[in-house]
């Protein structure tokens, strides 16, 4: 059939090694563009990270502390960023949590309100004029991390938002005080660009003298 | 601020590292494998692995079992005993090449028949530490934080789904990559005492399965020991220095 085209389409390849040099080449080919993302999206918005770290550093110095949510990996992302707050590798810890972390809270409010209220239910009973809610998306459109900006930004809580691909909903919402858009079209290259905008946020909070 | 990597870096070495794990763990996906992952101090990253092999964001590829194991690190190693089976893939993301909690689990998870990969940064483990060592460089205190680790992860499963475009290099080399032991009849092979019998006897759990050796040769036993066997016979304890 298409044998003659593809050679090895019905199964018959048997030498890993041009595979494994494809791989390598695929691994290092990816890995650049994600480094260079990263240098792109760091320059490009330096300046509304260093203005959103410097509302997060007098939120803090007021008390306030810091809520982080996200859906899938960027749940565990939002947990990693909580964890860099409040379990730093250097310098003094800074109050953070997941709204992710705790499955009680997030069952008995996806089953019984639905999963678009998990996140703002929490910031109603947590979060207060002082607090930070931090929101990471990767399309930038999680119904559920826009309705949880709209309800803190009424109860006066600073929203920064992380988004992807051009912003999406969050990019165009005013309930969003700070949007860093990372500018790509890969869920896995935008996400390894948050991370570094989240250490980035991390070290303009503790750079920051109010 | 902290330097952050220029855009000129290259992965050197880790981009060879990642593709023969990627293969490596196509193979086993291909015979039925589970990945278990477990971070010691960040579960978030066994969490972010697990979650893109399970649900991928490529609509399309396969779903593939993938589970977080999120208990610390005193817990891990029973529950992560009683988890893993022969020719499953253990995945450890843990930054410090000199964490004993990681070695311990990691050369129980050989025992058991499981092929391992260690993702880390800073000083690199022994070779033996893991069956695929993939090691970042740079500074180690940010690494489970600036996307380092992610993008190790990222690329794993990326190059994992490349390989199941080449059916016949998934498929082929099943059976020599089965936790079968090609050398024990120089080196033993390594087994976890599970039970002490009489006091020359031991129930030790393989690759193989389950069997009983004797350990006259080592003298007494306790339960987690890891033992050489060879022909039914324990030869030594492994030293784990501890």
């Amino acid at each position: 059939m298409t044998d003659f085209l593809y050679p090895f389409i019905e199964g018959d390849e048997r030498d890993a090694s041009a595979l494994l040099t494809d791989l390598a080449n695929s691994a290092e080919a990816k890995a650049t563009q994600s480094s260079a993302l990263r240098a792109t999206t760091l320059t490009d918005s330096a300046a509304a990270i260093a203005a959103a770290a410097a509302a997060m550093a007098e939120r803090f110095a007021a008390g306030g502390q810091l809520f982080v949510f996200g859906n899938g990996g960027s749940a565990t992302d939002a947990a990693g960023a909580a964890a860099l707050f409040v379990r730093p590798p250097s310098g003094h810890p800074l109050p953070a949590r997941s709204l992710a972390a705790d499955e009680a809270v997030l069952t008995a409010l996806g089953n019984d309100v639905g999963f678009d209220l998990v996140f703002s239910r929490q910031l109603i009973a947590f979060a207060g004029p002082t607090d930070i809610a931090l929101g990471l998306s990767t399309s930038g459109s999680s119904e559920n991390l826009l309705v949880a900006f709209g309800e803190a930004h009424r109860h006066g809580v600073l929203t920064v938002g992380l988004a992807g691909f051009d912003g999406g909903r969050m990019g165009a919402s005013s309930d969003i005080d700070h949007c860093i858009v990372v500018r790509a079209d890969s869920v896995h290259r935008i996400q390894e660009t948050q991370a570094a905008v989240v250490v980035a946020l991390w070290e303009g909070v503790h750079g920051h003298r109010p | 601020m902290t330097p952050h990597p220029k855009s000129d870096e290259t992965l050197g070495p880790l981009a060879a590292d990642l593709a023969s794990a990627a293969l490596a763990l196509a193979r086993r996906f291909a015979s039925g494998a589970t990945l278990w992952c477990w971070s010691p101090d960040a579960s978030e990253h066994a969490q972010h692995v697990a979650v893109e092999f399970v649900h991928p964001v490529i609509v399309g590829k396969r779903a593939l079992p993938a589970v977080a194991v999120t208990a610390g690190d005193s817990e891990a190693l029973p529950i992560l005993r009683s988890l893993v089976r022969a020719g499953d893939v253990l995945l450890v993301v843990a930054a410090d090449a000199e964490d004993d909690r990681v070695t311990a689990v990691l050369r129980r998870a050989a025992s058991w028949g499981a092929a391992t990969i260690w993702i880390g940064a800073g000083v690199r483990p022994g070779d033996g530490d893991a069956d695929h060592v993939l090691w970042l460089d740079g500074d180690v205190g940010l690494a489970p934080h600036d996307g380092r680790f992610v993008l190790a992860y990222h690329l794993l499963w990326e190059l994992a789904h490349v390989c199941f475009e080449h059916p016949g290099l998934v498929r082929e080399q099943v059976a020599a990559d089965a936790p079968v032991c090609t050398t024990c009849a120089d080196e033993g092979r390594l087994a976890e005492v599970v039970d002490v019998g009489t006091t020359t006897t031991a129930t030790v759990r393989t690759a193989a399965g389950v069997e009983e050796i004797d350990t006259t040769l080592v003298g007494p036993v306790t339960p987690g020991d890891l033992v050489l066997v060879h022909a039914g016979t324990a030869l030594t304890i492994v030293d784990e220095g501890r």
